[in-house]
Order: structure tokens, then C-alpha cells, then sequence
């Protein structure tokens, strides 16, 4: 879809809806939604809608950067403490390494 | 028709690449047949074993003709990772500096050199199942000093080896002679080799079970989505016993059992080769040929007469911290072995174990061989004075054996630590008094023990191929004698009179007054039977006591069967090979045809159709029966399998195992392709870039039309969206 080719308010409401899509947990959405309107908030001349596409454009990004941090976090400890856990290790694990601990 | 055409071009194309592929495949290897790899075991703790990486381990050929090589190797080599070519001469020096310093070793291939063979070769440990052993045992394979069972004993079987190990017997010397050719040609100049071709070797034996038996049993029964891969199973078969008289619930309290045992397996570092003449099969093959003689001695009809049992059992997984004997000493104590009529201990009026019997065979040529019986007791204990007394005067007549009694609570590696450890109260004050009959003292005798050389010549044996008649009569040892067939010093006759000399002592034993007849045990039997476990089993006597019903297929490899105790998932041959045996030599033949033979059901027997000695089908009634041979520690629900305190041992499960040689590139041609890959790269961009540039001297100026933003934005919404 090309944003050039929308109206205003469509494009917020397109982008609130990005948005509230990725308050599902649903990470990527927010990513997607923050690169694709970031033209749009920060770089095209002002207009009425920029304001709240731009709340929801920052909104998304902060959730997004939350989400990998909170992941790279999940999967640095993961991948270091795997063999420590044990069993839980073991469970948590959806492909088990053949050969090795 | 053109589209015809096409996919016959297309089919001509992809059979000639398919074909021509193969043919640079092995163009480039050379694969590497009848090698055995050393494979992964795990116990409640610990890894020990081999394994290579996923895709194999590849290293540069390097033949190990002395220790300078091996330390060269390790040290000084440049081109590294090697795989070591040792021979197993060369192997107990050489073995201990790969180990200490593994880096540059990509894994050996071992191989057995007829003109070089070794005095010792044996990867047990210097104390072998030195963590099962009971309480008295003062050999340590860590402490220095002191006595030490397997002094040649490089402990590989119970050490985590970090490169894969293969095995090429003697048969396979051409693959030994390949290899050399091609080292040879391009590896002698040592000081020279990095970033030249050079001969290499690819070991593939990859396995999927790590850590120790908890995690690996733990992985294997949690059932991911995408990996229900089993990644190890416990190692386990069968036990095999028979008593002399059956053995009801009725009858079973008035008669005192004599237990006498014996183990079938053995183990090996490799896959498959697993010999073990001197280790195991000869106590195996003597406690057979005793049963079989004590029952010509004492007819089974007689039951009622006596007041005595002899209750023979063959212990199996004894190589691995002795499962076969923990789990029996493990079900008495719980009163539940053997499942039809329980032993409780106070039943056992003695237990004497064969032990390992084999190793002095090698050494002598004449009729000697000497024997020491192990009592674990200070005191005096009565049943087993008798019996080494009887023993030794039922010997007389051949002077074997001659019986040195050794007084300790050291006891060499038996089944007799199992009972010693699970039925301590009993076994420690001497009410189950047991006996330990082995041909060693201090040390082991058997050189080889556990071995993939542990094989028949060991123990002298040379298989002499006579017939047995149609009724299943077996020419007696004196006739072999006089007619000079054998020699006093050949192991069957030893055996034989060993067997004789039991046979008698327990007949003496059951019946109260000592033997007066003539019947001796056969060395014709015993020469079949060494030949069966120890050469091939498409022999004659594992050909008659087979099921009759399987005899529509084809007879077996004439190879012996595999005597490692193996997973218990699987059950192996030779335990099988031993209990039939055991039904056909001891038990009575009944006149039934086979429908009527599998309707008897008298309490106490069992009952075989078994193709017998005219392969025309018989009905045995027997006592035999089978046992499970898994660990306690498997049987037991929430058995924490670190605690050591029963045999532990899983088997890795692996996918495939192959080794094979090629030549490896010196790196010259692939520097050379990646350097002209980049040039070509780097050439391709500028050109691009200057096109681009100057795109307006190739190309005229567009017309207006085509550039006009509206259709471009037009195309681009109908693709879009």
C-alpha cells in the first residue's frame, strides 16, 4: 500500500490500528508500524494527523526496542543457562542438541 | 512433441550429472570398509566413550610406527588436525600423550598387525567395575600401589575420549596397506606439509546421547514436536538359569540349594568385536559342559531322592558394573527370583562363581592349570572347606585342577560383589557362603581382558571339527586322547576335566556319596562349543538346539555372536544360543510332536521345540528359563541414577559410521578461487558505477512519456495492493 496515495486521516487510522494490532503481543507489528510511518511523523511537512501518528509511530518503537531488549535479554540468559537448568533447561527447549550437554 | 523432446534432453541431462557426480565422489574417497567404531556409553554420572562431530572428524594421515611420532603428532605438527594410524602394538604407549593433549588429534584408527601383535591390549580399567565392587575391595585405579587387576588396563572403556577411535581387524590389513600407499605419497615430507595435498581420513561416528545416563534418558522420553529422537537406551539382556531338579512352589522348601554361577558377556571399546575367549567364554563354556555332565550323572527322576539343588545361572551385562548378578542378588533380596519358585537366601547352601578361568590357557602348553579359589572369609566356613576338598580329590585322577584356596576380602571383579553389596547380612556372615574359582591371583592372567583381541587363539584353541551322531552322543575325552585328536594340554581337555571335576563335586554334593561311575564331561562338546561362542555360529550344536521353527530361513553368519550385553531394548543371540543349549544338552526329550509338545505345561518346566541334532524337530522339557538382565536402577521407579548404587549404563544411540580417505587440497586452488571470486566482484561494481554514470553516451535520452511520475505510481499501485 502506498502511503502517498492516502488521505490523512486514514493514515492515522491506519496507524492507530497498527498500533493496537501489536498491543497483541505482537512485536513485529509495532516495528513495521514505526518504519512505516516514520516518514510520515518526522519528515513530511506538518499537518493536522502528524501529532498522533507520531505518538503512535514513537509508541511503537519504544514497545518494539522493549520487546527485542527484553528477548535478547530471554535469550542470552537462555542460551548460557540451558545446561545449568537441567531438566527445566531440557523442557524449555523445543530442539534439544544431539551430542553435546 | 517439442515438450517431449524437451524432457528427454531434460532426463539425459540430470542421469549424466547424477551419474557423473558419483563418479567424482569416488573419484575423491575411498571408503574404508569392516572397521568398528568406538562408540558412546554413558553411566549415572559420567560419558565415557567416543564420538566424532556431526559431519565426522577429518584429519591429516599419520602413521604411528613409534612413540617420537605420536610426540611429533601433538607437539610439532603443522598441519593440523592429524588422524593417528596406530597399530595395536603401538597402542598402550602411544594413547596416553593423544589423550593428554587431544588439540591436535582428530581422532586414531587402530589396527591389528599380524607380524606385531601386543603382549596386553585391554581398554578396561586397571579395576575393572571398581565402583560396584563391595565393601573389602582394596583395588583403586587412581591410587598408585597396591594390588591391581588389569595392570595393562588403559580404563578407555570408562573414560570420555575426545576423538573418535576405529578398529580394523587383521582381515582388513589391505584397507592398513591403502592408507600407507597414500601417505606415502604425499605426506612423508613432515617438515613440509602445510599447504600441500595431503593424505586424509574422515571418521564419521557421531553420537546423540551426551552427559550422563539422567540427562540422556530424560531427553529421550520427552517428546518434543519436531526431535522425538531416542538418544540412548540401558544397557540389559538376559540372565539364563537351570536347575538340576525342578524347582516348584510346593517342592522348593525342601531342598537347599547350590548356586553356581557364571557370566556370559564380555565388552569392547568397539562396535561389534567383542571376543572375549579368555574373559568370559571359557567360564561360560565350562559352567555349560559342567551342567550337561551333572545331569548325565544324576537323572532327573531322582528328584525326589535327594535333598540338594543345583540351581547353574549365567549372569549377563556383567562387563558393566555387573547387572545381570545386581539385578538377581536385587530380586532374592526382594524374594522374587527366579519368578516361578523364589529363593530366599537362607535357601542357598553355597554359591561358587567360575570367574575369569581363561588367561592361563594362554600360557601354558601342558596340562597344568592352576587355579585360585577366592573365600571372602576369615573364619571357617564349613560348605566351602567341603567343597574345595571335593574338588580337589575329584580332580586327582587328571591332577587339574589344583585349587589354592586365597583367604580375602579382595575379590577380583565377580558376580560375587553384587551379592556381597544387596545381600550384605547374609553374604558378610557367611550364612550364603560364596567361593570365587579364578586362575589368577593378584593379578589377571588374561592380558586381553575385555578386548577386541580377546579371541580364541588367546586361548589356544584350534577347533577340531568332529561329527556328532544323529542322537546327540559325543565322543568322551579319553577316546580323543588314545586316538591322538587331542592333547592333554589343549583347552578342551582342560575344560573338560574342570567340568568333570565340578560335575562330580556337586553330584557328591547332592547325593552325599562321591562319584563312582565313569562318565566324564566330553571335550568333543566343549570343542563344538568354544567353536560355537568363539568362531561361528552356523556350528552344529547352535544349529540343533535352535527353535525348529526358524529353520526355514537362512542358517546364521558364520561369525560368533556378539557377547557385549548390548541395549536391553534388543535381545542379543548368544544368551539365547546359551539357554537353548543348556535345554538341549540337560533336558529330557520327549516322544510329542510339536502341537502336543506346546500344550504340556508341567509346573516347573518349560517346554522347547527345538530342531535337534537330526534337524527333524524335538520336544525338550527343560528347567531353563530366562531372567532379565536390566539394572535395578531401571526397574526401581524414582531410582536417583547418581547415587551408584546399581549399574547405571546407557548406550548413545548413533545414525551411521563410516571412515574413509581422500586426498586433501593444499588450500592453493581455493585461495585461488575465493581471490578470483572477489576480483571478479569488485570489476563487476565498477562497471556498474561508470555505467551508471555515464548511462546518457549508450543509451538516448528517454521519452517523456515513460518517465511520467502518474504511470509509474500507477503500475505501482496495481502491483502493490
Amino acid at each position: 500500500m502506498d502511503l502517498t496515495r492516502l488521505p490523512n486521516d486514514k493514515k492515522l487510522q491506519l496507524c492507530r490500528w497498527y498500533f493496537k494490532v501489536g498491543c497483541l503481543l505482537l512485536p513485529f507489528v509495532w516495528a513495521v508500524n514505526a518504519v512505516w510511518f516514520f516518514k510520515e511523523a518526522f519528515m513530511k511537512p506538518p499537518y493536522d494527523e502528524q501529532k498522533q501518528i507520531k505518538k503512535y509511530v514513537v509508541m511503537s518503537a519504544a514497545g518494539a526496542a522493549a520487546w527485542v531488549a527484553v528477548l535478547a535479554v530471554w535469550v542470552t540468559v537462555f542460551q548460557l543457562q540451558r545446561v545449568a537448568w537441567g531438566p527445566t533447561g531440557d523442557s524449555l527447549s523445543f530442539i534439544v542438541p544431539l551430542g553435546r550437554a | 512433441m517439442a515438450s517431449c523432446r524437451y524432457q528427454v534432453l531434460l532426463l539425459i541431462l540430470c542421469t549424466s550429472t547424477l551419474v557423473y557426480a558419483e563418479r567424482l565422489h569416488e573419484q575423491i574417497y575411498s571408503s574404508i570398509e569392516g572397521g568398528a567404531a568406538c562408540f558412546r556409553r554413558l553411566n549415572g554420572t559420567h560419558q565415557a566413550g567416543c564420538s566424532s562431530a556431526d559431519n565426522g572428524a577429518v584429519g591429516v594421515v599419520h602413521m604411528i610406527k613409534e612413540i617420537n611420532d605420536a610426540q611429533w603428532l601433538v607437539q610439532n605438527a603443522s598441519a593440523g588436525p592429524y588422524m593417528a594410524v596406530v597399530s595395536t602394538a603401538q597402542f598402550y604407549d602411544v594413547i596416553e600423550i593423544f589423550m593428554q593433549q587431544p588439540a591436535n588429534v582428530a581422532g586414531i584408527l587402530l589396527y591389528d598387525n599380524a607380524t606385531d601383535s601386543p603382549t596386553a591390549f585391554s581398554q578396561e580399567s586397571r579395576c575393572p567395575n571398581e565402583y560396584s565392587s563391595a565393601p573389602g575391595n582394596t583395588c583403586s585405579s587412581t591410587v598408585a600401589g597396591g594390588i591391581v587387576w588389569n595392570t595393562k588396563g588403559t580404563g578407555l572403556l570408562r573414560r570420555n575420549i575426545p576423538f573418535p577411535i576405529f578398529y580394523l581387524p587383521q582381515s582388513k590389513s589391505d584397507e592398513i596397506d591403502k592408507i600407507q600407499v597414500c601417505y606415502e605419497k604425499f605426506n612423508l615430507d613432515k617438515s613440509n606439509q602445510k599447504g600441500n595435498p595431503l593424505c586424509s581420513l574422515q571418521l564419521n561416528s557421531f553420537m546423540f546421547a551426551a552427559v550422563n545416563s539422567e540427562v540422556c534418558l530424560r531427553r529421550s522420553a520427552s517428546s518434543a514436536l519436531l526431535t522425538p529422537t531416542k538418544v540412548c537406551d540401558p544397557l540389559g539382556d538376559n540372565n539364563v538359569y537351570y536347575s538340576l531338579f525342578p524347582r516348584t512352589e510346593e517342592t522348593k522348601s525342601s531342598k537347599s540349594v547350590t548356586l553356581v554361577t557364571a557370566r556370559i558377556d564380555t565388552a569392547s571399546l568397539f562396535d561389534g568385536v567383542s571376543p572375549g575367549a579368555a574373559s568370559s567364554v571359557v567360564g561360560m563354556v565350562t559352567l555349560l559342559t559342567a551342567a550337561t555332565t551333572l545331569s548325565q550323572l544324576i537323572p532327573a527322576k531322582d528328584a525326589k531322592l535327594h535333598e540338594q539343588n543345583v540351581l547353574w545361572t549365567l549372569f549377563n551385562g556383567e562387563a558393566f558394573d555387573y547387572i545381570g548378578s545386581q539385578r538377581v542378588a536385587y530380586d532374592i533380596s526382594k524374594g522374587v527370583w527366579p519368578a516361578a519358585a523364589p529363593l530366599s537366601p537362607a535357601d542357598i547352601r553355597l554359591h561358587v562363581e567360575i570367574g575369569q578361568i581363561g588367561g592361563a590357557l594362554s600360557n601354558s602348553n601342558d596340562s597344568s592349570w592352576p587355579f585360585h579359589a577366592f573365600v571372602p572369609y576369615s573364619n571357617i566356613i564349613p560348605e566351602i572347606n567341603e567343597f574345595l576338598d571335593m574338588m580337589t580329590s575329584n580332580a586327582k585322577p587328571y591332577n587339574t585342577p589344583v585349587i589354592t584356596p586365597e583367604f580375602t576380602t579382595n575379590l577380583p571383579p565377580s558376580s560375587l560383589h553384587s551379592f556381597r553389596r544387596i545381600l550384605k547380612n547374609v553374604t558378610e556372615s557367611g550364612e550364603l557362603p560364596e567361593v570365587l574359582l579364578v586362575d589368577h591371583s593378584n593379578t589377571f592372567s588374561n592380558l586381553f581382558y575385555q578386548s577386541a583381541l580377546d579371541e580364541y587363539g588367546k586361548i589356544r584353541f584350534n577347533y577340531k571339527n568332529l561329527t556328532i551322531s544323529d542322537t546327540g552322543v559325543f565322543v568322551s575325552t579319553d577316546a580323543l586322547l588314545a586316538n591322538g585328536t587331542l592333547k592333554e594340554g589343549d583347552p578342551q581337555v582342560k575344560i573338560a576335566r574342570l567340568a568333570t571335576a565340578l560335575a562330580r563335586t556337586l553330584y557328591q554334593t547332592v547325593t552325599g556319596t562321591a562319584y563312582s561311575g565313569n562318565i566324564t564331561a566330553s571335550a568333543h562338546l566343549v570343542d563344538e562349543m568354544l567353536y560355537c561362542f568363539l568362531q561361528s555360529q552356523a556350528c552344529r550344536l547352535i544349529m540343533a538346539a535352535d527353535y525348529a521353527s526358524s529353520s526355514g530361513g537362512e542358517s546364521p553368519p558364520a561369525v560368533p555372536a556378539p557377547l557385549y550385553v548390548g541395549v536391553a531394548a534388543w535381545a542379543a543371540t548368544a544368551p539365547v544360543f546359551a539357554a537353548h543349549l543348556l535345554a538341549l544338552l540337560t533336558g529330557a526329550q520327549l516322544p510329542a510332536n510339536r502341537t502336543v509338545c506346546d500344550t504340556l505345561a508341567e509346573p516347573g518346566y518349560s517346554y522347547y521345540w527345538l530342531r535337534g541334532w537330526n534337524h527333524s524337530g524335538v520336544c525338550i522339557q527343560t528347567t531353563m528359563n530366562m531372567s532379565a538382565a536390566v539394572s535395578p536402577a531401571f526397574a526401581i521407579t524414582d531410582y536417583d541414577l547418581s547415587s551408584g548404587m546399581y549399574s547405571s549404563w546407557t548406550e548413545s544411540v548413533w545414525q551411521a559410521m563410516s571412515a574413509r580417505v581422500f586426498v586433501s587440497a593444499g588450500g592453493g586452488g581455493a585461495g585461488a578461487a575465493a581471490g578470483a571470486g572477489v576480483a571478479a566482484t569488485l570489476l563487476a561494481a565498477a562497471l556498474t558505477y561508470w555505467l551508471h554514470r555515464h548511462a546518457d553516451r549508450i543509451f538516448a535520452t528517454p521519452a517523456a512519456s515513460i518517465v511520467n511520475d502518474d504511470a509509474a505510481s500507477g503500475i505501482l499501485r496495481t502491483v502493490n495492493c
